[in-house]
């Protein structure tokens, strides 16, 4: 269309207006007739009256708001201080120590290896004899899992570099067989656990 | 054909060449969602599809009982809101 025929300022307001108006009523059914061809194929194919649940269905799961419980109902905090017993070296821990104690005691996770090859970096500055029976450093890891180690280990650690600034830290527990590492406090992951369980003892 | 018809013609054209069309569809299609007249539209429906059955329904029924009532529910600011803007494009195309 060539835009002298399109000169809109020929016709006066009230066209323009009528004109507007159908081109709105157009655009309303349209919207009418997409709503209509979506309501059909719903009802075609079955899911229209999908999210219609009967008043008891919604009154059994609707959402709690009570203090002390969470959103389904369930009391969520009551294994935070049950003890639990392990498996390894079968003492009692604490749930929320449970984890970071199974990483320790398992011998697997990134810490227990940097602390075990700690203990020996130090333990071959003071205590070379029982050092040099081991080939390597792995060696050295495996020789942590067994509870007399635990033992030997437990000794060295006096014999820490005084200067070290874990010190004082590990002064503070006297469970310290490993040391705990502040860094992993509340570490509940179960993972550990899936991982590698076979392991010589 | 007239000269308004014509016109009307053109104008159409313009519209929809210029993709105006479109994106006044979709501003009504958002406007009309939020303020409901989809959902009350909707329940509308749901009481036709009762009335002559699920499985019987069709899109004739539908259309026929529906969009009477839908042209009526347009509020009247969202109305206003898209007249605007076509007069607002309208005024553009003239001046070209």
């Amino acid at each position: 269309m060539k835009m002298e025929e399109m000169s809109l300022s020929g016709l006066d307001n009230s066209k323009m207006e009528g004109i507007a108006q159908d081109i709105l009523t157009d655009l309303v059914e349209d919207a009418c007739l997409g709503l209509c061809f979506e309501v059909h194929r719903a009802v075609k194919q079955g899911y229209f009256f999908l999210d219609d649940t009967d008043q008891e269905s919604m009154k059994e799961y609707e959402i709690v708001d009570q203090p002390g419980v969470d959103i389904f109902g369930q009391v969520y905090n009551q294994w935070k201080n049950k003890e639990c017993v392990c498996p390894n070296c079968s003492r009692s821990i604490a749930a929320s120590r449970f984890a970071p104690h199974l990483e320790k005691c398992l011998g697997m996770g990134r810490n227990s290896s940097r602390i075990a090859n700690r203990r020996i970096a130090s333990g071959n500055n003071t205590n070379n004899k029982s050092e040099s029976d081991q080939e390597d450093n792995d060696d050295a890891n495996d020789n942590d899992w067994s509870y007399g180690a635990e033992k030997k280990a437990k000794k060295r650690k006096s014999d820490k570099n005084p200067n070290s600034p874990r010190r004082s830290k590990s002064l503070k527990h006297k469970n310290a067989l490993l040391g705990p590492k502040r860094r992993v406090e509340n570490q509940e992951s179960p993972c550990v656990l899936l991982r590698d369980e076979a392991f010589p003892q | 054909m007239s000269k308004e018809t014509q016109m009307r013609a053109a104008v159409n054209q313009k519209l929809v060449e210029m993709g105006e069309r479109e994106r006044l569809k979709e501003l009504l299609r958002a406007k009309l969602v939020e303020c409901g007249w989809r959902d009350e539209l909707k329940a509308h429906c749901k009481d036709v599809i009762k009335g002559k059955g699920l499985e019987h329904v069709t899109v004739e029924d539908l259309v026929t009982e529906v969009t009477p009532k839908g042209r009526a529910l347009v509020p009247d600011s969202v109305k206003k809101e898209l007249l605007q803007r076509i007069c607002a494009f309208l005024a553009q195309q003239s001046t070209l």
